[in-house]
């Protein structure tokens, strides 16, 4: 708090020179520089950078909201592409036996997203009344380790349940839309790709605008700051945690339904994504909303960088090996607070 | 307006109130007062709806409100202002009370219930851009009995506006709630700060272990011989 009173003493240079802002201002030029050299670079990043900032978003919300570390979120991830490819599965057919309709054919990945995000809505929500509802209604006592048990065992359930019902097998798409890359920074992209980019970008705007400006996504931040002072002010916590699950569910099935092009659907599909979402969240600060989005487009261009120049089965490895770095020096993350670094202990 | 009937209390294993009874009429500025322990807050919170009687009513104008959650009691026009304030420290002072009015619909009332706000509280609007958790105790505290007023309650529960303030702090909180008081607002406050108290408020209840001991009004408890000894130092 002594620092946070001060803030407005603090010089408006040297605000900007901690350590989070240097990080974030050495990924910008590098970022930057890396479009001159190679603009695919920057182009792979943004796309798959928007992605992991749905998935990342909503775990960040969700754990802000509600102190709930969500290891089956990457279930939902599953449940999308899982709901996308069943929807698109008629229409795909229909547009065998009418090559020529084509609002079928423009349309064709839509129908299948928006199933998805209402199917994930809906299963988060449940998730939350079934399952977390009854915890907290028997105690809230060791909440965090709790729920981190019950998120993982229901994880397990979805998988196994996907694999019981409809199988082990992949069942993936080649393209929403076969047609040809168009060309972006002198990048070929395959307009799926440039699809993705777009939704990605349309939903975090509304997402942050809802967030900001709304009564209800200022209830929600009312209550990831303050349960007692939320519920003083009048509001219902259980319809604001319905909603914050129903919403943070809804982003992970969106993005898994708009890269079913990447990520054919299969049982075990959330897992890459979930780890994903964690290496984000963790490395901008837990509960941080903006801060994983910006984070989550750190991670893509340390995966891009590492697919391009080291190879493409040490996707994962590279963005652990900074974000140990970067948490070395600010263990609470780039945007998190309140937690000391190894070095100023 | 508010009757508590026998209210007992407490916290799992640890029972605070031994059954208390006490009222608040329509318009009263009534204080509740104590030595550290005896279950003021405890109080407060058990008529907020943060803590279920084990025993007793706690009834508001007719209705029940022992039982009910929290998000209830505020909607249905009982304020509440903690000790700790509940701020939220990363929302400006005006979202911290447009979140306050969160249960109202109206936008114009919203805009005239803060402008009052702002009238009762200068210095709130010289900082209503800054961050909650930016700002000094004094001017949290009339942060948190803003955020408290925004959905016009007809009752304000207040819980010890003056710990923790400089001595000009707490002056301007309790000339607030005076101004409060003389625009209609009914206010049941819980005070340490015994004799200011007495010199303003109506009405008087002395809590000690659980139970109310005495009641009076101002005048009354500050001739009382137990008032002055245990509380006046006399």
């Amino acid at each position: 708090m002594t620092t946070a009173t001060n803030l407005r003493a603090v010089p408006f240079a040297r605000r900007f020179m901690s350590f989070t802002w240097v990080v974030i201002g050495i990924f910008v030029v590098a970022m930057i520089a890396s479009a001159f050299l190679k603009p695919s670079i920057l182009v792979d990043t943004l796309i798959t950078g928007g992605m992991w900032a749905l998935m990342a978003g909503g775990l960040a919300l969700v754990f802000g909201v509600m102190n709930l570390p969500n290891f089956a979120h990457g279930e939902f991830f599953m449940i999308g592409s899982l709901v996308a490819i069943t929807v698109l599965r008629p229409i795909q057919a229909a547009l065998r036996a009418d090559p020529e309709n084509t609002a079928l054919k423009v349309l064709g990945p839509f129908p299948g997203m928006i199933v998805a995000v209402a199917v994930g809505f809906v299963a988060g929500v449940l998730l939350e009344v079934v399952l977390f509802r009854a915890l907290r209604r028997r105690s809230s006592e060791q909440w965090m380790m709790n729920t981190f048990l019950l998120t993982a065992g229901v994880s397990v359930i979805l998988i196994n349940g996907n694999r019981l019902l409809f199988g082990n097998d992949f069942q993936g798409i080649r393209a929403y839309w076969d047609v040809p890359p168009i060309e972006i920074l002198g990048v070929g992209v395959s307009v799926d790709r440039g699809m993705v980019f777009v939704i990605a970008m349309i939903t975090i705007a509304v997402f942050a605008v809802f967030l900001q400006r709304t009564r209800t996504g200022r209830a929600m931040r009312a209550v990831a700051q303050d349960e007692t002072g939320a519920q003083m002010a009048g509001i219902d916590l259980n319809r604001v945690f319905m909603l914050t699950m129903g919403l943070s569910c809804a982003l992970a099935a969106l993005a898994g339904a708009a890269l079913l092009f990447m990520y054919p659907s299969y049982p075990n599909v959330g897992i890459q994504p979930l780890y994903l979402a964690w290496f984000v969240v963790i490395l901008a600060g837990l509960g941080n909303v903006q801060g994983a989005i910006i984070g989550a487009f750190i991670v893509s261009f340390l995966q891009t960088l590492t697919v391009y120049y080291i190879g493409i089965g040490w996707v994962d490895v590279l963005p652990t090996v900074v974000i140990i770095l970067i948490l070395l020096f600010k263990p609470s993350g780039l945007f998190g607070s309140e937690v000391k670094g190894v070095w100023e202990q | 307006m508010l009757q508590l009937t026998g209210v007992e209390a407490g916290y799992e294993l640890l029972q605070v109130l031994w059954g208390v009874d006490l009222h608040v009429d329509e318009g009263e500025f009534v204080a509740l007062l104590g030595p550290n322990g005896a279950g003021k807050t405890t109080t407060l919170r058990t008529i907020a709806g943060f803590l279920p009687p084990i025993r007793g009513s706690v009834m508001f104008r007719g209705a029940h409100l022992d039982g009910v959650s929290p998000h209830r009691v505020s909607t249905t026009g009982v304020g509440y202002v903690s000790e700790s304030l509940n701020l939220f420290p990363a929302m400006s002072v005006y979202e911290n009370l447009l979140v306050g009015a969160y249960a109202v619909k109206d936008k114009a009332r919203i805009s005239s219930t803060m402008d009052l706000v702002f009238e009762l509280f200068p210095r709130l609007l010289e900082r209503r851009d800054q961050l909650a958790g930016t700002l000094s105790g004094g001017e949290r505290k009339m942060v948190a009995i803003g955020r408290g007023l925004m959905p016009s309650p007809s009752l304000l529960l207040v819980d010890e506006p003056s710990l923790g303030l400089a001595p000009m702090a707490t002056l301007t909180t309790f000339e607030a709630l005076k101004a409060l008081h003389a625009r209609g607002v009914t206010i049941l406050l819980v005070e340490q700060n015994v004799n200011t108290t007495l010199h303003l408020v109506d009405r008087a209840y002395v809590l000690e272990q659980g139970q109310v001991v005495l009641e009076g009004t101002g005048q009354e408890l500050l001739g009382n011989s137990h008032v002055q000894e245990a509380y006046l130092g006399i």
